[in-house]
């Protein structure tokens, strides 16, 4: 199917089209539903960086790199 | 000790109680005692998927409430011996089922039989959380479909946030059934293929059930597929619930030139 798309330009597929939205979609759904303790936990470090510093908002955002899930916090001081 | 196996899906209507049906007569053909117990708590189906709807005479909620004991709840299939259906009840009051009562029930199942089936209902509310709560295994049944996959996949992440053996920190094991496959439709590159769903969904295959038009029929005479031994989808839930119990059997011939099938009976 991919030769015949490059050698005749075809477009690809309705199941190509559905397996990229799929894929799409659902890394998104699975970053915000995955971790079912975030905003727990989100609440919990404001709780210990005002302790030493005046924070505004701390965002959590988990990525997936290959094999390493990974969760990456940015913490915005006011 | 029985294995609790919860079969759910996330969206309704892909065909969640027909497999169940399906993998419990193949199972007990297998010689395993079986029981189908019909969760879908308010909205019964799965009697009439296995033509014991006129045997009816307690449900799960009475064993659960005390109202019957276990034995008389208990309907024997009327072809297999080592086959039994508990049925879901009525009521609408959704909120009947309870999780200590749900445990006392699975355990007390645990002891008669060596497979429990739990029909899940669909969506992600409370009946779908007792239907997972102490599932030692799960299949997930997903059509080759955008929204299909999709609800799999949050129903995976659920039994792995809600259910007992996850919160132990215990694995529940899951498998994928793909079901309503049409080889043409996949072959021509409309329709999801195996490998596409599997990678998405990210969870071994256990089974492959092409789409198959005697299925119609056999859930109008309420008799499961698996009976019929010249049907393609019964073959490929024999196979499934051979696999289920330990057995390595090869996956069906689904390509689209005349299989064996066709060429005999079709």
């Amino acid at each position: 199917m991919s030769l015949f798309t490059n050698l005749f330009g075809k477009k690809s597929s309705s199941a190509d089209v559905a397996r990229d939205r799929l894929k799409l979609v659902l890394a998104h759904e699975r970053a915000s539903n995955a971790l079912p303790y975030m905003e727990e936990m989100k609440a919990e470090l404001m709780e210990v960086i005002k302790k030493y510093t005046k924070v505004k908002d701390v965002q959590i955002t988990s990525q997936n790199n290959q094999n390493i899930d990974v969760l990456e916090m940015e913490i915005i001081l006011k | 000790m029985g294995i609790v196996i919860t079969v759910t899906s996330g969206k309704g209507g892909v065909g969640k109680s027909t497999t169940l049906a399906n993998l419990a007569v193949g199972m007990a053909d297998e010689g395993k005692k079986v029981v189908a117990v019909d969760f879908d708590i308010g909205l019964r189906n799965l009697d009439m998927l296995l033509g014991l709807e006129n045997r009816i005479v307690y449900n799960v909620i009475d064993v659960m409430e005390g109202k019957c004991n276990l034995t008389q709840a208990l309907i024997n299939d009327k072809h297999s011996k080592n086959l039994y259906f508990l049925p879901a009840s009525q009521t609408s009051d959704k909120n009947i089922l309870n999780k200590e009562k749900v445990n006392v029930l699975l355990e007390s199942l645990k002891k008669e039989f060596d497979i429990i089936l739990l029909d899940s209902p669909a969506g992600i509310e409370g009946g779908f959380e007792h239907a997972i709560a102490f599932a030692d295994r799960a299949l997930i049944i997903s059509t080759p479909d955008v929204s299909s996959v999709r609800d799999a996949d949050r129903v995976i992440g659920i039994i792995d946030a809600k259910s007992e053996k996850a919160k132990a920190g215990e694995e529940v094991l899951k498998h994928v059934i793909i079901n309503r496959v049409k080889p043409e439709l996949v072959e021509r590159g409309d329709m999801l293929n195996t490998e596409d769903v599997l990678n998405i969904l990210a969870l071994p295959l256990i089974g492959v059930v092409p789409d198959c038009e005697k299925v119609i029929s056999s859930t109008n005479l309420g008799e499961p597929i698996i009976r019929d031994k010249n049907a393609q989808s019964g073959e490929a839930y024999r196979r499934i619930s051979k696999r289920i119990l330990g057995e390595e059997v090869d996956y069906l011939d689904l390509s689209v030139k005349k299989g064996f099938f066709k060429r005999m009976f079709g």
